[in-house]
């Protein structure tokens, strides 16, 4: 009798969660496993033959492969760009229109618009503004600016996938911003008012301290998104000019789908996430130790 | 007293010179939008004028020259199917994951959270492989199947987290009554998520319309299965474009997009703040 109720609620509990199961399996758990396997053959990706090479493939990452390194460098670099530009402008933006009225909400939406496009969308509208855009404005200003090969100098194409990224995104830290500084008690800020307090030492003594949780939330996507940089790579720049934009998940995507070399990719793959999972892990030890209560 | 005044005429000033630069910051997409009914010469002489006519011309000869009702039909019926699996599995599994202690209900939580701390480039090479071994590349099945399994961690977390806070007590009452446990869930449990179904939806309908990377890899150079975005990308990319027929194809694909931005814009700010945690 008991032994049939409890086999009822464990063909109810798989009826209700095996499904949803089955796809994560599928789709992200099994292969994420199959990366530890094939990470210690020598394989082409295609051929039935491979060769066991032990830890080789790992070994080859940490002596060999420059081009890994200048990757990781490409997206050391970017992170840093990356999270500074758009979390500063995104507070500004944030401060300056978190309060409700019409102008306000028309110009957050108007920053708000180009996270919700696809990649493509912006890859080409970019492509086409600093192609044939340029081009038509250098012949109207004659300023040198607009004359610069942006895509074609590895100096200049850095910036674009920067500042690209940036204007993809603000929105979103804007809105987790807005959130922050809407949830900061008013009576504080007017008490802090009264006592004579400067706008700016409002700001610094009482709402940042009060917006840390976003912040932290803030920061941490926004370096996330910075290790993982790759569909605007792969969409936009393939990492040209002469492999300046390759960052290490394009690296990755490369040694694999243009190289035919599946072992190495997916080592490159694991040391990838060990990298990506210790950077957040202390990023996110920082953050949280400066969040105060209201 | 004499300070509020002035406070007040700073802070408009500000207001301003930040909404100028929104309208800036939408620059890009008025210049494609405008640029999108001019002949070629016309973008490279006139860039930043309106266009001489506002002729749909080009739009109708992109929208078949391109094949755009099975792209835009391609892309549906993975949305749909996406979302629809999604909101069907993922509430009854973040339900049932919430409500019962034990080994196995962690160990199911545990495999369906563990990708939202790796990312996703690190197992698309393998996945792209799995995919093959099964013979789904290339197909609409494949690109579907592994799209639910992508969006399934984020829905299944949210939902779980929403479910914590529904009160036990309504489903015991429901259980008193007689009601067996399929028919509790979706007479009392499924309508009080809602409000968090609203956001996997919204959530789910945006990253399925403006997928790229997963029809890229599934469906790669099958034209029959590419969506909007692999196509355009496919088709335009290239070193130098037709951008006369690039540019109407860019505004066709945005305007789903737009439109489902303007209906939908509480639920979709609202919901991605809170999809943020995924980090």
């Amino acid at each position: 009798m008991k032994n049939n109720k409890k086999a009822k609620e464990l063909a109810v509990f798989a009826l209700f969660v095996f499904p949803a199961v089955a796809f994560v399996l599928f789709a992200t758990d099994i292969p994420f496993v199959m990366n530890l396997y094939y990470s210690v053959f020598d394989w082409n990706g295609v051929g039935k033959s491979m060769t066991f090479v032990g830890l080789d493939n790992y070994i080859k990452i940490f002596t060999h492969d420059t081009l890994f390194w200048k990757g990781v460098r490409f997206t050391l670099k970017f992170a840093i760009f990356y999270v500074i530009i758009v979390n500063l402008l995104s507070l500004t933006v944030a401060i300056v229109m978190a309060r409700e009225n019409k102008v306000n909400s028309v110009g957050r939406a108007f920053y708000y618009v180009p996270y919700i496009i696809s990649l493509t969308a912006i890859s080409l509208i970019w492509k086409f503004i600093l192609g044939p855009g340029f081009e038509a404005l250098y012949t109207v200003t004659g300023w040198d600016i607009f004359n610069w090969s942006w895509l074609g100098t590895p100096k200049l194409a850095f910036y674009v996938v920067v500042i690209m990224a940036v204007w993809q995104n603000l929105g979103f830290y804007m809105v987790n911003y807005i959130a922050g500084i809407i949830a900061v008690p008013t009576e504080l800020l007017e008490a802090a008012r009264i006592d004579g307090a400067t706008a700016f030492q409002v700001f610094k003594k009482i709402t940042l301290p009060l917006i840390m949780p976003a912040v932290s939330i803030c920061m941490l996507t926004s370096l996330t998104f910075a290790f993982k940089l790759f569909d605007i790579i792969m969409v936009f720049t393939k990492g040209g000019p002469a492999n300046s934009t390759v960052s290490v998940a394009y690296n990755i995507y490369k040694e694999a789908f243009v190289n035919s070399k599946y072992g190495l990719a997916t080592a490159k793959s694991l040391v990838f996430v060990v990298f990506v999972l210790l950077v957040t892990a202390i990023q996110m030890k920082i953050t949280k130790s400066k969040e105060v209560e209201a | 007293m004499n300070k509020k005044p002035k406070n007040l005429r700073q802070v408009n000033a500000l207001t301003i010179i930040i909404f100028l630069c929104s309208i800036f910051w939408l620059m890009p997409l008025v210049l494609i939008f405008i640029n999108s009914f001019k002949p070629y010469n016309d973008m490279i002489q006139d860039f930043l004028a309106l266009p001489k006519s506002w002729s749909l011309a080009m739009y109708i000869e992109t929208w078949t020259k391109f094949k755009f009702p099975m792209l835009i039909g391609n892309t549906l019926l993975y949305t749909f199917c996406t979302v629809i699996m999604i909101v069907l599995m993922a509430p009854m599994a973040a339900y049932k994951l919430a409500r019962t202690k034990s080994r196995l209900s962690k160990v199911c939580f545990v495999l369906i959270i563990m990708p939202m701390m790796v990312p996703f480039q690190s197992y698309m090479i393998t996945l792209t492989r799995l995919v093959a071994n099964v013979n789904l590349t290339g197909k609409r099945m494949g690109n579907i199947l592994v799209n639910i399994g992508l969006c399934m961690p984020l829905a299944v977390y949210m939902i779980h987290g929403f479910v914590k806070n529904v009160p036990i007590e309504l489903e015991e009452c429901a259980c008193i009554d007689g009601a067996g446990k399929i028919r509790t869930y979706f007479s009392i449990v499924l309508p009080l998520l809602t409000p968090i179904l609203t956001t996997v939806v919204v959530l789910d309908t945006l990253a399925t319309w403006n997928d790229i990377i997963t029809n890229q890899l599934i469906v790669g150079g099958n034209a029959s299965a590419m969506n909007i975005q692999n196509a355009l990308y496919m088709q335009f990319s290239a070193q130098t474009a037709d951008w006369e027929h690039a540019l109407p194809g860019i505004v066709m694909s945005m305007i789903p997009s737009l439109i489902f931005f303007i209906t939908m814009q509480k639920h979709i700010v609202g919901g991605i703040t809170a999809g943020a945690v995924k980090g």
